[in-house]
């Protein structure tokens, strides 16, 4: 067996032991270039980050779903600009490959250009992609470059490279072990051939960002080059192994500062591709001890035979989205800032499957994994003088819409609707509200796309957009509210379309310290309807959330949001996006009066939750808060909460006596503990 | 120096007594080695009651209460809602804090941590 071992890849995240020639080399950085060296490597990853997403053909690259990365000569990241965090936790195990077997055959030279996309050898999923470059002075291998992106097409069984139908990796497309794509600074024709033709969906997506990574990766490596030249190779090696041993220390002092203990999550989605059913898609045990964080993912339900699956590093890949967003935000995106982390995780469960799954939507199935490391390391950091950093959770719904066919301009496209996950509400801090609209979980710093240029690019009009009133998890603080949009499809009779979820049926985010979770998110369509007729006889009527729910538009058709891909002709049907709010934090009785007036106003909160949830006084002809009143109904809430309350011992006794619908537990594993029942064949 | 430490909105843990307490009402609620659930009173609540169905059908905006409920525990003094919890019906209730007591003792007592407005700050040893 050639792929990494699933240890050999968790150990590539290590650190190399620094050796004496870097030793020796770490006397050449003194305290003040130290900082002058280090702004300089982030200067240039961020004119790498700039150059990749100007070079980018796909919706994903140009919102900057992507990273830019340097790396030691051993394959250790140093630093990066990012994007997506995710991606940091990926190159690493990569270069670490290339240099233990591609050394003499095919041979490591200046001017390489390797590349790969498999999850097998230590990817995300193969939609994410990365051109790799090492960096040469004099003859010496110094450093590596790395540039990595989504592209949303890899002439899978279904478009958009996501596909929700595979059943193993051999129906995901194209998947590209470590390999040598170029020499001399080219890339292979042969190799741009083989992605045109993996990629005829959206030829121009998948050349276009493969040359943008490529191009990226050697920035990156010229302006090294430049280092070494004034600074010299040695005092390069230096630097990188400084700012390793600083990041290192950076982690372990923040972690340090957290209580000892053990803190618990578990989280659950409805749905493995097409399969529905209930799953256990992250049990999450979070051991910290000193300045150490073992994450223990045992409990997970096991694979399945779907898209479902996450290889165990595309795991930490979604807990770094997390991390480097929220804990160690203001340290180097580095391997070292992880070197105090350790995991666990189950053999055959879909965080860490069997070679032949397929793991296209490691995505989806690494919500629950987002989710519970934002609540165990909130309850972990909320004791320590961090306390105003803790958050409840993102939405993490990912509610992906791809669309493909032939476009306007008369090419072939497939892509994701990236303006709709760009607009995720974000979780509640524990200070304040969560953003509205704040982003993508998995992007932190990607840019949403106008809805013009959409309809630009697309075959599609996107007449309405607005906040996705209730859709923040209520609480003290709510969490952001995402976004609603409906589309059909324009210039061109059809387009193609699928969408990507599981969160119909039950949402995956736990809440905060009293809070509630964001509602689930039902997959809509207008039908019989075409949307130029729809806004030529609107009338007075407003394009608004509560009047397409009221079904002013047209008669509303309910699915699970995750669907086949199927036609959406521009003459019959409208298809409603929508991205979830964030979790609330803390018990909604306490929140400010004042703050739900104020999103009363704004639109971001109904009247029947001001007046169920926060018990909150509202008068609508006044459009104020009574705020005598609001004391009075939150009193009588928390006299009805004693009433109803029972004893923990008295209800925990009865309440493990139940059990979901044996119908829905197919995908779960036994119940309640999610060991796998069977072995998952494929063949 | 407090010995008392903020560990959730709401939830005081009282390192001489190692008990936990609610700040809301200092109603005391078990002993801080257990899961302070268990000392919290418990409702189920069918999720639609907290996220309603705006549509007809089967998928509506609310979670299927054959799929999840939602645990909501409350302090048994004052009603303060302290933890919520989105479980399958049956599935085990997560003991979602456990801190090492004694080596949280052990760090204050050295002067590693010392604790300031009920947070943990890095002391000097």
């Amino acid at each position: 067996m050639s792929h990494p071992t699933v240890a050999e890849k968790l150990g590539a995240l290590k650190v190399t032991p620094i050796t004496p020639h870097e030793q020796r080399c770490l006397a050449l950085v003194s305290r003040g270039a130290y900082e002058i060296a280090l702004q300089r490597t982030a200067d240039i990853l961020d004119e790498g980050y700039e150059i990749f997403m100007r070079s980018s053909r796909s919706s994903m690259g140009v919102a900057g779903d992507s990273i830019v990365a340097m790396f030691n000569a051993h394959g250790d990241l140093v630093n990066a600009s990012a994007g997506t965090y995710l991606h940091a936790i990926i190159p690493p195990i990569v270069i670490k490959y290339i240099l233990k077997k591609y050394r003499d055959n095919p041979g490591i030279d200046d001017g390489d250009i390797f590349y790969t996309n498999d999850a097998l050898y230590g990817g995300i999923h193969n939609p994410d992609q990365v051109a790799i470059m090492p960096v040469f002075f004099r003859g010496e291998l110094v450093a590596w470059t790395a540039a990595l992106s989504h592209t949303t097409e890899t002439g899978a069984c279904e478009p958009g490279g996501m596909p929700l139908s595979a059943t193993s990796r051999f129906e995901e497309g194209m998947n590209l072990p470590p390999m040598k794509i170029g020499r001399n600074f080219r890339i292979n024709n042969d190799i741009i051939e083989l992605f045109a033709a993996f990629g005829i969906r959206a030829e121009a997506n998948v050349t276009v960002d493969l040359k943008a990574r490529c191009t990226t990766a050697d920035r990156v490596r010229l302006r090294l080059v430049e280092m070494c030249e004034r600074e010299g190779a040695d005092f390069v090696t230096g630097l990188f192994r400084r700012m390793l041993i600083e990041a290192e220390s950076g982690a372990r002092k923040r972690l340090s500062t957290w209580p000892d203990g053990v803190y618990r999550c578990v989280t659950f989605s409805d749905a493995a591709g097409l399969t529905r059913g209930l799953i256990r898609n992250c049990a999450m045990t979070v051991t910290k001890h000193g300045d150490r964080l073992t994450i223990d993912f045992t409990g997970t339900s096991p694979e399945n035979l779907s898209s479902y699956n996450a290889h165990p590093q595309a795991v930490v890949g979604h807990l770094a989205n997390y991390i480097y967003e929220y804990v160690f935000h203001d340290l180097p995106v580095s391997s070292a800032t992880f070197a105090p982390l350790d995991f666990i995780f189950p053999e055959a469960s879909c965080l860490s499957p069997t070679p032949r799954a397929a793991t296209s939507n490691s995505v989806m199935i690494c919500t629950g994994a987002m989710s519970a490391i934002a609540n165990c390391i909130s309850r972990a950091r909320f004791p320590s003088e961090e306390w105003q950093q803790t958050t409840a959770s993102m939405g993490n719904g990912g509610n992906a819409p791809v669309i493909a066919g032939t476009s306007q301009w008369n090419m072939s496209f497939a892509d994701m609707i990236a303006y709709t996950i760009n607009t995720e509400g974000q979780g509640a801090r524990c200070t304040c509200d969560g953003m509205d609209a704040y982003g993508f979980p998995w992007c932190a710093f990607g840019r949403a796309p106008d809805v013009e240029s959409m309809e630009n690019e697309f075959p599609m009009i996107v007449p309405f957009s607005q906040h996705w009133p209730d859709s923040g998890g209520h609480g003290r603080f709510r969490g952001g509210c995402g976004t609603v949009q409906f589309w059909g499809a324009h210039h061109v009779p059809l387009v193609f379309f699928m969408s990507i979820a599981d969160n119909s049926s039950i949402q995956t985010p736990q809440p905060l310290f009293g809070g509630y979770a964001p509602p689930t998110v039902p997959g809509l369509c207008i039908e019989d309807t075409k949307i130029t007729t729809l806004l030529a006889t609107l009338g007075d009527k407003t394009l608004d959330f509560h009047a397409l729910v009221r079904g002013e538009f047209g008669v509303l058709t309910t699915e699970p949001f995750g669907r086949a891909t199927r036609p959406i002709e521009g003459d019959k049907t409208i298809a409603v996006l929508m991205s979830t709010g964030g979790a609330g934090y803390g018990d909604p009785l306490d929140r400010d009066p004042l703050s739900v007036q104020k999103d009363l106003l704004a639109g971001l909160c109904s009247p029947w939750s001001a007046r169920e949830i926060y018990k909150v006084a509202w008068d609508a002809g006044l459009a104020r808060v009574d705020l005598a009143a609001t004391d009075a109904m939150r009193a009588e809430a928390r006299r009805a909460r004693l009433a109803r309350g029972r004893p923990y011992a008295e209800f925990e006794a009865e309440w493990l006596t139940r059990r979901p619908p044996a119908d829905i537990l197919g995908l779960y594993g036994a119940w309640p503990d999610g060991q796998p029942l069977a072995p998952a064949f494929r063949p | 120096m407090s010995e008392r430490l903020k560990t959730a909105e709401n939830l005081l843990l009282d390192l001489t007594a190692e008990r936990w307490i609610c700040e809301r009402c200092e109603h005391d609620l078990g002993c801080a080695r257990d899961n302070v659930k268990r000392g919290l009173l418990v409702a189920e609540r069918d999720p639609r009651e907290i996220h309603p169905p705006l549509i007809d059908g089967e998928f509506t905006f609310a979670p299927n209460p054959d799929w999840v409920r939602i645990l909501e525990f409350y302090c048994p003094g004052c009603g303060t809602q302290i933890e919520t919890e989105y479980l399958p019906p049956g599935h085990p209730i997560t003991w979602t804090t456990q801190i090492d007591i004694d080596a949280l003792k052990r760090r204050l007592a050295s002067g590693e941590l010392t604790i300031e407005h009920g947070h943990l700050k890095a002391g000097t040893p």
